[in-house]
């Protein structure tokens, strides 16, 4: 197994409950990701939060992102641990918007100037067009891009203007398996330019995300002693899972070894049963 | 054996397939041959409603030359343009300002008020400003304003939670972000509205120059003609008008290609 050990929080829920209209979404979420080091390696880290459509998962990120207030709870980031605020995750949202009215070097240039100096930004502008492959790309409008491209682009105009933590809602949403395979390098990719760097993804799809994290919370509904269903989705003591410490975690082709199969089979069956 | 499946489709059936896209050459000589048919009922047409093809052609040479035609037309226009510039600035403003609360019943107001008539809004334009010209222009920025403002605040509430919450997840201000999102984002948009309802100054010009008739213009000899039931002359003029309006509009399109390059690429073709 992979020596690692665990440093401050970087994200941290606390009982975080979301009602709408008085009917509540989400109930008393706790989860804290946790900013993990691995001795010699230097790479961030992948954490997954797996929710069933409709459960509430978009909310969820609207939340982390500092975008909606929950109703009760606090939600906290970085090392300081400070609350929430809009930019101070990066979030790229399920359909990857950008600027259409600007070119795509424009949409990178746009973020970048919140960080740097206008000499700095077109640098790092230009650094980060050269590593998501998409320098070639660069005087189009975000129409005349494909779908990986306009992901690519999306993820690196979030990564210019963030501070390390970096949110993907339902990221594989709709891809074939070539695509998906695209969107998991460039995660992996995301990690290792800052030992900092943490991608959370917040997916439906369990296979993919088990195999890029190495901490998953599952979220579910419960029931009360007499079997009724409680209301808002939570995530449960049961429904936190370390693939690290299980030996699941940071191995290159996790998903053909058939102890990540069995993992995946029983995540599938909790998932039925509630 | 195989079997290919080839999807051929002729130029005249697919005229009249549902979201077909013919060649440019077919479309022009379909645009061409509707002209012309459009054209020979006018001259055939044994009931005779409108004055024939000839007489619209001589009375619009003597529009041109003994009645100045072509200077009245530049006095409309230069009005018209004085007008919707005008009113773009001010229905910009009003809609702009929809982001405070506080201005949303002033844009509601503004949009309401194209039920107006302008008859008898003219009497009180009279009272507030001194020079005819003045309450011609200010009744046609008023008519422009209230349309303009209606078209430009739905382009606005086209704006969806997922862009604005774009800009702020990176770090832009609320301000920064609506003008990233509203102000620049839909520039090209606000663009086509002011195209739309430029129409709606030619409709009132004529209104307008019979009130205020000392600076003349198409629309006072519009009415001129009309009064004297000089067909031909009206249809001449009218023709004018028509021009006038599809070259304003291909300018307006043409100013959109050139600003708004990216408007085009998601359209369905």
């Amino acid at each position: 197994m992979t020596p690692y050990f665990y440093k401050e929080p970087v994200l941290t829920l606390d009982n975080v409950s979301m009602s709408f209209g008085g009917e509540l979404v989400l109930r008393d979420i706790s989860a804290q990701v946790l900013d993990v080091v691995r001795p010699n390696m230097k790479q961030g880290q992948v954490v997954g939060f797996y929710g069933r459509s409709g459960i509430g998962k978009s909310v969820l990120c609207r939340i982390m992102a500092g975008l909606v207030a929950p109703t009760k709870g606090t939600v906290q980031v970085g090392v300081e641990q400070e609350p929430v605020k809009p930019g101070a995750v990066g979030f790229v949202q399920q359909r990857y918007p950008l600027f259409n009215h600007r070119t795509l070097v424009d949409n990178l240039l746009v973020a970048a100037e919140r960080k740097y100096n206008p000499e700095e930004a077109r640098q790092q502008v230009e650094s980060y067009l050269e590593r998501f492959c998409l320098t070639p790309h660069r005087k189009k409008y975000p129409a005349h891009l494909s779908g990986g491209q306009r992901q690519r682009a999306a993820i690196a105009q979030q990564l210019l203007c963030s501070d390390h933590l970096i949110l993907l809602d339902e990221p594989f949403s709709g891809l074939d398996i070539a695509m998906i395979d695209e969107v998991k390098k460039i995660i992996v990719e995301v990690t290792t330019m800052d030992e900092l760097n943490t991608v959370i993804i917040v997916s439906h799809d369990i296979v993919t995300t088990t195999a890029l994290a190495d901490r998953l919370w599952l979220l579910g509904y419960e029931r009360d002693a007499a079997g009724n269903l409680l209301p808002g989705a939570t995530i449960n003591q049961q429904h936190q899972y370390n693939l690290a410490e299980m030996g699941l975690a940071w191995h290159p082709n996790v998903e053909a070894e058939p102890e990540f199969a069995q993992f995946v089979e029983e995540i599938k069956e909790e998932i039925r049963r509630s | 054996m195989t079997f290919r499946f080839v999807n051929y489709t002729s130029p005249m059936k697919e005229l009249f397939s549902p979201n077909a896209n013919p060649q440019r050459l077919v479309f022009m000589s379909m645009v061409a041959t509707q002209a012309f048919v459009l054209l020979l009922l006018w001259m055939f047409y044994p009931l005779q409603l409108f004055p024939s093809l000839g007489e619209v052609f001589r009375s619009l040479g003597s529009l041109i030359a003994d009645q100045g035609l072509i200077q009245e037309l530049w006095a409309s226009m230069t009005t018209a343009l004085q007008s919707i510039a005008i009113a773009t600035v001010l229905a910009l403003l009003i809609s702009y300002l929809t982001a405070l609360p506080f201005f949303r019943p002033i844009a509601y107001a503004a949009t309401k008020m194209r039920y107006l008539t302008l008859t008898g809004l003219t009497f009180f334009m009279a009272l507030m400003v001194s020079s005819g010209h003045e309450v011609k222009l200010s009744v046609l920025i008023f008519g422009a304003t209230v349309y303009l403002v209606t078209g430009m605040t739905s382009v606005i509430l086209t704006t969806t939670q997922e862009e604005m919450d774009h800009a702020r997840t990176l770090g832009m201000s609320e301000w920064r972000a609506f003008y990233e999102v509203v102000v620049l984002g839909k520039l090209d948009e606000m663009l086509e509205v002011v195209r739309q309802n430029f129409a709606i100054i030619w409709t009132m010009i004529t209104l307008v120059e019979t009130l205020y008739q000392s600076e003349g213009g198409i629309g006072l000899l519009l009415y001129k003609q009309n009064r004297y039931l000089h067909l031909d002359g009206v249809v001449a003029i009218q023709l004018v008008i028509l021009a006038t309006g599809a070259l304003q509009d291909y300018v307006f399109v043409l100013l959109r290609r050139v600003f708004f390059p990216y408007s085009w690429l998601g359209a369905a073709k």
